[in-house]
C-alpha cells in the first residue's frame, strides 16, 4: 500500500489569545487530517473557534502551540514572508465578503495573485480569461466589482482563488452573503473544483451548506469533533 | 510584478483623483518655487556675467577703495583727485589702448531762482557709455563730445530737489551758465555700480569752463590684451600710488574682479532663497505623508485581502512607496512646468523695474536644476511614504480582513 501524506496535518494545535487573566482558548488540541482531493465542512456557532481554525489552516495566523503540516511543511513557526508564500502556492481564499479589490476589474483581480506569484504577463492574462470563462463570467472581465451583483463577485473570487492553481481550496462563508440561487451555484462551482482534484474545506455555520460536504467537522468551544455524512 | 505594483499605485491614485491633485499640488509649489528661483538667480548671472564680460578689457582707476559690490556707488575720494602725472604714467604702461578720465568738482545748480550745492561730474563720452547705460535713462539721451552747455542729470536732482520736475529740455543755470538738460536718469536707489540718482554730468569742455579746474575723479583704461587686464591693473595702481607716497592712494578695478564679487553676492542671494523654497517642499512632503497615512486607514481591509492572498510586506510596502512617488513625480513634473513659466513671468516684471541693463534678463533653466528638481521629489516621494508603507506592510491579514 503507497502511503500517501495528508494535504493538512493538524498535531495537537492550540490557539490562545490575550494574557494573563484574560485568556480565551479558541482552539484546543485540534487533530485533523485532510488528504488530497477531500471535500469538508466544518460547522459551529459563532465563538466556536471555527475561525481561528480557518486563519491557521489559511495560514493567516500561527498556533500558540502544536503542529501544522501543510504539504508536509511545518507551517507553524514559519514567518510572515514564508506564511505569505504558502498562501499564495497552496491555499486559495474564498471570503464571505468576496474581497475583491476594487479599484481593480475581474480580469485584474484574477491576474493580481498570479502576479504575486510571479507568473508571466501573457499567461497570466490567457489562465485568468480561462478561469473567468470556467465560472461563467466570460461577459464580465472588464467589470470592477462594484458593477457586478454579489453572486457574480464570489465568482470572480473563486475564479481568483484558483489562478495560482492551489491544493487547497479554503471557503469561509462563501454564500453567506449571496441568495440561495447564487448560493447554490457558487457551491457547485466549488463542488466541480473539487471532481478535479483540488481539497475544498467550507466553513460554514449553515447545517445545509455543511451536509453537501464529504466530510462534516463539527467545532464546539474549541473542540472538534468529526460527524460522517 | 512591479508593474503590477504599478498598476495598483496608479489605480488607487485615479481612485482618490482630487486628493491626489491637492497633494501633488503642493510638490508642484514647492518644485516650481524652487525652479524659478534658480532660474532667475542663473538668469541674473548670465545677464551681469554678459554685461561685464564685454567689458573685461577695462580697468577703471579712481582714489580710494575702488569699485566693489559692498561699497555700492559710494566712493570716498577724501577730496584727493588724480593727476595728469597721474595719468601720463598709466599712458605709459605697455599694452594699454586708451585712457579716459572723469572730473569732478562742486557746484551750485540754479532753477527757477532756486539754488542747490551739487557735485559736478566732467566725463567723455566713451567713458560715459561704459559707465552708464542708455538704458538707465527715464528720458532723453546721453551726452556727445562736441555737446556744449548740455547735461544729463539724476532722478534725484530731476525729480526731489526742486518744486518743479527738470525735464529734458530744462534749462537750469550751473555756476552762473546756461545749461539744458538732454537727459535724465532712472531712480536707481540701492544697486548699479555707482548711483546715478545725485549726478550732473557735462562734458569735460564744459566742465573746465565752469569751473576752472580739472580734478580727475577717475579714469577708465582699456587695454589691447584681455589676459594681461590684471597684470596691467596692478602696475596702474603701483605707479599712482608711488606718485603719491601712499600704500592705498587709488586703486584699478578690472571689471572680472567685480564680476567676481557680483556673482558671489548673487550665489549666497541663490541659496538663501532655494533654502526657504525648500521649506514648502518639507509641507509638502508631510502632505504626502498625510495623504498616504489616510490611504491606508482606508485601505486597511484591501491591504488585509491582499495579504491574504499571496502578497508579501514587501509587495504592500513597494505598492504604497510608489503611489506616494508617482504623486510626488507628477508633481515635481507640473513644478517645473510652473517654475519654467514662473520665472519667465518673474524676470518679465523684473526686466521693467530693475536697474538700468536688466531689461535683457532671461530666466536661464539648467538641466542641473530640471534633474535636482526631479531627484527632490522622486526623495520626498519615497521619504513621506516609507512610514505609512511600513505601517500597512505589518497589518495583520485576519483583523485587516475583518475590518469594516
Amino acid at each position: 500500500m503507497i502511503f500517501i501524506s495528508p494535504v493538512i496535518l493538524t498535531k495537537e494545535i492550540n490557539k490562545v489569545y490575550g494574557t494573563g487573566s484574560v485568556k480565551v482558548e479558541a482552539l484546543k488540541k485540534v487533530n485533523l487530517e485532510i488528504n488530497k482531493g477531500d471535500y469538508i465542512s466544518i460547522i459551529g456557532p459563532s465563538g466556536s473557534g471555527k475561525s481561528t481554525l480557518m486563519n491557521l489552516i489559511g495560514c493567516l495566523d500561527t498556533p500558540t502551540s502544536g503542529k501544522i503540516y501543510i504539504d508536509d511543511i511545518d507551517v507553524s513557526t514559519l514567518k510572515e514572508n514564508h506564511l505569505a508564500k504558502i498562501r499564495r502556492e497552496k491555499i486559495g481564499f474564498i471570503f464571505q465578503k468576496y474581497n475583491l479589490i476594487p479599484t481593480l476589474n475581474a480580469l485584474e483581480n484574477v491576474t493580481l495573485v498570479m502576479g504575486f506569484a510571479g507568473v508571466e504577463s501573457k499567461i497570466r492574462i490567457e489562465r485568468a480569461q480561462e478561469l473567468l470563462n470556467k465560472v461563467g463570467l466570460a461577459h464580465r472581465i472588464n467589470h470592477k466589482p462594484s458593477e457586478m451583483s454579489g453572486g457574480e463577485q464570489q465568482r470572480v473570487a473563486i475564479a481568483r482563488s484558483l489562478a495560482n492553481n492551489p491544493s487547497i481550496i479554503l471557503g469561509d462563508e462563501p454564500t453567506g452573503n449571496v441568495d440561495t440561487k447564487s448560493g447554490n451555484s457558487i457551491m457547485e462551482i466549488l463542488e466541480s473544483i473539487n471532481k478535479n482534484g483540488n481539497t475544498v474545506i467550507i466553513v460554514t455555520h449553515d447545517p445545509k451548506i455543511a451536509k453537501r460536504a464529504k466530510r462534516m467537522i463539527m467545532i464546539q468551544d474549541g473542540i472538534v469533533s468529526e460527524e460522517h455524512v | 510584478m512591479f508593474k503590477d505594483n504599478f498598476n495598483l499605485a496608479f489605480k488607487n491614485i485615479k481612485e482618490r483623483l482630487s486628493r491626489s491633485i491637492l497633494t501633488l499640488l503642493g510638490i508642484a509649489i514647492g518644485i516650481m518655487a524652487i525652479i524659478s528661483l534658480m532660474a532667475i538667480g542663473e538668469g541674473m548671472n548670465v545677464a551681469v556675467t554678459g554685461e561685464l564680460s564685454s567689458l573685461s578689457d577695462t580697468i577703471l582707476v579712481n582714489v580710494g577703495d575702488g569699485f566693489s559690490i559692498f561699497s555700492m556707488g559710494s566712493m570716498d575720494n577724501n577730496g584727493e583727485y588724480l593727476t595728469e602725472r597721474d595719468i601720463n604714467d598709466i599712458e605709459r604702461i605697455i599694452g594699454i589702448k586708451e585712457v579716459t578720465t572723469q572730473l569732478t568738482s562742486g557746484g551750485l545748480l540754479r532753477y527757477n531762482g532756486d539754488e542747490v550745492a551739487v557735485t559736478l561730474t566732467g566725463i567723455d563720452s566713451e567713458t560715459m557709455q561704459v559707465q552708464y547705460s542708455v538704458d538707465g535713462l527715464e528720458e532723453g539721451t546721453l551726452l556727445a563730445d562736441n555737446d556744449q552747455n548740455k547735461v544729463v542729470i539724476g532722478s534725484k536732482i530731476a525729480h526731489d530737489y526742486f518744486d518743479n520736475d527738470i525735464n529734458v529740455g530744462g534749462r537750469v543755470h550751473i555756476n552762473d551758465q546756461k545749461f539744458f538738460v538732454i537727459g535724465v536718469f532712472s531712480e536707481e536707489g540701492m544697486g548699479g555700480l555707482t548711483s546715478t540718482d545725485d549726478i550732473i554730468l557735462l562734458t569735460p569742455r564744459d566742465f573746465e569752463k565752469i569751473t576752472g579746474e580739472s580734478n580727475i575723479y577717475s579714469a577708465t583704461v582699456t587695454v589691447y590684451d584681455v589676459n594681461s587686464v590684471e597684470t596691467i591693473a596692478d602696475e596702474i595702481e603701483r605707479a599712482i600710488n608711488e606718485n603719491h607716497g601712499s600704500d592705498d592712494f587709488a586703486s584699478a578695478t578690472t571689471m572680472s574682479s567685480i564680476l567676481e564679487s557680483i556673482q558671489m553676492v548673487l550665489g549666497i542671494i541663490q541659496t538663501v532663497l532655494v533654502a526657504i523654497a525648500s521649506i514648502a517642499l518639507i509641507v509638502a512632503s508631510i502632505g504626502i505623508m498625510n495623504t498616504m497615512l489616510t490611504s491606508v486607514m482606508e485601505r486597511t481591509r484591501e491591504i488585509g485581502i491582499m495579504k491574504a492572498i499571496g502578497a508579501t510586506n514587501k509587495d504592500i510596502m513597494i505598492t504604497f512607496i510608489l503611489e506616494g512617488m508617482l504623486l510626488s513625480i507628477a508633481g515635481g513634473s507640473i513644478g517645473i512646468l510652473l517654475g519654467v513659466l514662473g520665472s519667465r513671468g518673474a524676470t518679465a516684471v523684473l526686466g521693467n523695474m530693475g536697474p538700468p541693463g536688466s531689461g535683457s534678463l532671461e530666466p536661464v533653466i539648467s538641466l542641473s536644476a530640471v534633474i535636482l528638481a526631479v531627484g527632490v521629489s522622486m526623495i520626498v516621494g519615497i521619504f513621506s511614504s516609507l512610514y505609512p508603507a511600513r505601517k500597512a506592510a505589518k497589518m495583520s491579514p485576519i483583523e485587516a480582513v475583518r475590518y469594516e
